[in-house]
């Protein structure tokens, strides 16, 4: 309560002298007074505002003052109350305190004596106030606990990551259903022992903060498989909880989800491995034959010297091809940064790339027929992509096929695909080659295909293109017969 | 006329290696793929096989070794190898990785006549 605040006092009494003459005496002493003349006034203005201090006379024509003083402090128990009266006696002083009173006062009183009593009155209030003030704030906060706590135990069941909590026996203390299935359990028991329960790796980053007091400020983590084959792989991560006064109370560990991202590591580590070994192959052909030539051990004939030096010309050819088709899987892989969408006629470009391979087509004698729906579609794409995803088909079409062959294009709509199929009469695919057929580096190996040279990553670029427009790819293909493959592109 | 056999597929691997080795007078014989090479080895019965590890597969090289050893084949075999480390592969000689010695590519020469010398001499030996 504000202390420049003037206490507020309430006179009830019938006698004009003494209520006015009250008044002056308490507005001079800095208290604001209103004053009552009867019983029914005081209980009005009593019951309407909160005062601090009411002094009641108890002999009035109309009311009784211990009914007036009842009817106030059953609406402001905290207003303090004097009961004034003429006829002092020890039973009305009992009654009125007993009622619910302060104190009372016997008439006619002296200034000093009524100041005294209000003064000690007033006090009492500002005590009664504060402590009213601390329960109820006490009552809100006892609720916004309960609360949070449901709030905090809903928060923790509803995230993702695992989380349990363990005391310094080792004991659950608390833990969401994520936990348990990151751990790989039906149930845990608040207060039963988990540590023996859990993956050997997990319990021990508990033990360590349970066995060293002092680091209590060190968290500990480690990365599981809780489920091989990249089924469910884990990343713990303990840390001490404190008391209050620093000591140790528990531990918490909290528990992530990583498998995607261990797949997708792993993917990488693959595809690196792949790539440096399909680098590195040719490297080690070419620096064969050079060592060769300067080594000085071997004698080399010259005939020998232009074979190597032609072959050695082959395989680094290859070695560009590879290092800008990885280029190219990149730059798509990245979205395209210089993509420029445009309106697509697929026939054009279908004639496009048929013109451009006229010379291999005759070298193999092979011929090309073509048809396209009536009304040929277009797509809205970028042209150096689309044409790259055909030539790369076209091209496998013309190289795995027989001399003498045939390549049948076929475009048409289908509900809102645009359908490219190119079919030819070479040499197909076994299964298991045709499941690893997207695969980076991938080559059929047989009879047919020994001396076809490639660097493994065209089809899967072609894959890429047609992912990344929302596409999709069919292969058909029988060994020994011919290969079919059917492009979607949404329209 | 001490025989090696070379089971590589990559042909310039194998032309290099072959012409290597005939220049100092051993017999050569080669396969380009782990079926060929089990073929030939048996066939033929060298006292040396030099092993490419990744032909079709990444291990083509490890599960021939395992088969000619459980076959009883005891000839010394000689490991190409390029990025076999990095796939994470034990490099430790053990029972899944039953050769003698292996020889990182690119190769020269010289380095393959030293490994090849030294595993044909302790063959001798024995």
């Amino acid at each position: 309560m504000d202390k420049s605040d003037k206490p507020k006092v309430l006179i009830v009494d019938d006698e004009k002298g003494l209520r006015v003459g009250t008044k002056r005496l308490l507005e001079l002493e800095g208290y604001k007074v209103d004053a009552a003349e009867n019983g029914t006034e005081g209980i009005a203005l009593g019951t309407k505002t909160e005062y601090d201090l009411a002094i009641i006379d108890l002999k009035m024509p109309d009311i009784d003052g211990i009914e007036v003083l009842k009817e106030i402090i059953n609406v402001y128990p905290n207003t303090i109350c004097f009961i004034a009266t003429a006829y002092a006696s020890y039973e009305t002083a009992i009654e009125s305190t007993k009622i619910g009173a302060y104190s009372y006062i016997p008439k006619p009183f002296l200034p000093d004596e009524l100041l005294f009593q209000l003064k000690k009155g007033y006090n009492r209030r500002l005590l009664l106030v504060e402590s009213e003030k601390w329960r109820s704030e006490r009552e809100t906060r006892l609720l916004e606990v309960a609360f949070e706590k449901t709030r905090l135990n809903t928060i923790i069941n509803s995230i993702t990551d695992g989380v349990l909590v363990v005391n310094k026996a080792g004991e659950a203390v608390l833990f969401n259903p994520s936990a348990l299935k990151y751990l790989q359990l039906d149930v845990i028991r608040i207060e039963e022992n988990i540590i023996d329960k859990l993956h050997p790796e997990i319990a021990l980053l508990i033990t360590k903060i349970l066995e060293d007091e002092n680091s209590n400020q060190k968290s500990y983590s480690a990365q599981v498989d809780v489920l091989t084959n990249y089924e469910l792989f884990i990343e713990a991560t303990s840390s001490p909880v404190p008391h209050p006064d620093g000591t140790l109370a528990g531990v918490v560990v909290v528990i992530k989800n990583i498998t995607e991202l261990k797949k997708i590591e792993h993917l990488k580590s693959q595809f690196v491995s792949m790539v440096s070994h399909e680098l590195k192959a040719p490297i080690a052909a070419v620096y064969g034959y050079l060592k060769l030539f300067t080594d000085g051990t071997v004698k080399i004939s010259d005939e020998q010297r232009q074979n190597f030096i032609m072959r050695s010309q082959l395989r680094l050819d290859s070695l560009l091809k590879m290092v800008n088709d990885l280029l190219d899987i990149s730059r798509i892989e990245m979205k395209a940064v210089h993509r420029e969408i445009r309106e697509i006629n697929l026939q054009v470009v279908l004639e496009g790339i048929i013109e451009l391979f006229q010379l291999k087509l005759k070298d193999k004698d092979l011929t090309v027929t073509a048809s396209y729906a009536v009304k040929c579609p277009s797509i809205k794409a970028d042209n150096d992509e689309i044409t790259r995803l055909f030539t790369n088909i076209v091209s496998n079409a013309i190289k795995y096929n027989k001399v003498g062959g045939e390549i049948n294009i076929t475009v048409k709509n289908l509900d809102s695909y645009n359908i490219v199929e190119i079919k030819d009469s070479g040499i197909g695919m076994r299964q298991e080659e045709k499941e690893k057929l997207f695969q980076e580096f991938f080559r059929a190996k047989n009879e047919y295909t020994k001396n076809i040279s490639g660097t493994g990553l065209g089809l899967s670029i072609v894959k890429r293109i047609a992912d990344s427009y929302a596409g999709k790819i069919e292969v058909e293909s029988e060994y020994n017969n011919g290969t079919l493959f059917r492009v979607y592109l949404p329209c | 006329m001490q025989k090696i056999a070379i089971i590589d597929d990559d042909p310039d691997i194998l032309d290099a290696s072959n012409l290597v080795l005939t220049s100092k007078g051993y017999e050569v014989i080669m396969a380009s793929n782990p079926n060929d090479g089990y073929k030939i080895v048996k066939e033929n019965n060298p006292d040396l096989i030099i092993l490419d590890v990744m032909m079709n597969e990444p291990d083509d090289g490890f599960f021939l070794a395992q088969k000619l050893r459980k076959e009883n084949i005891n000839t010394p075999i000689l490991m190409y190898t390029s990025v076999s480390k990095s796939i994470g592969m034990d490099f430790g000689i053990n029972e899944m990785v039953p050769v003698n010695d292996f020889v990182e590519k690119p190769i020269s020469p010289e380095q393959l006549i030293a490994k090849v010398e030294k595993l044909l001499r302790i063959k001798v030996e024995e």
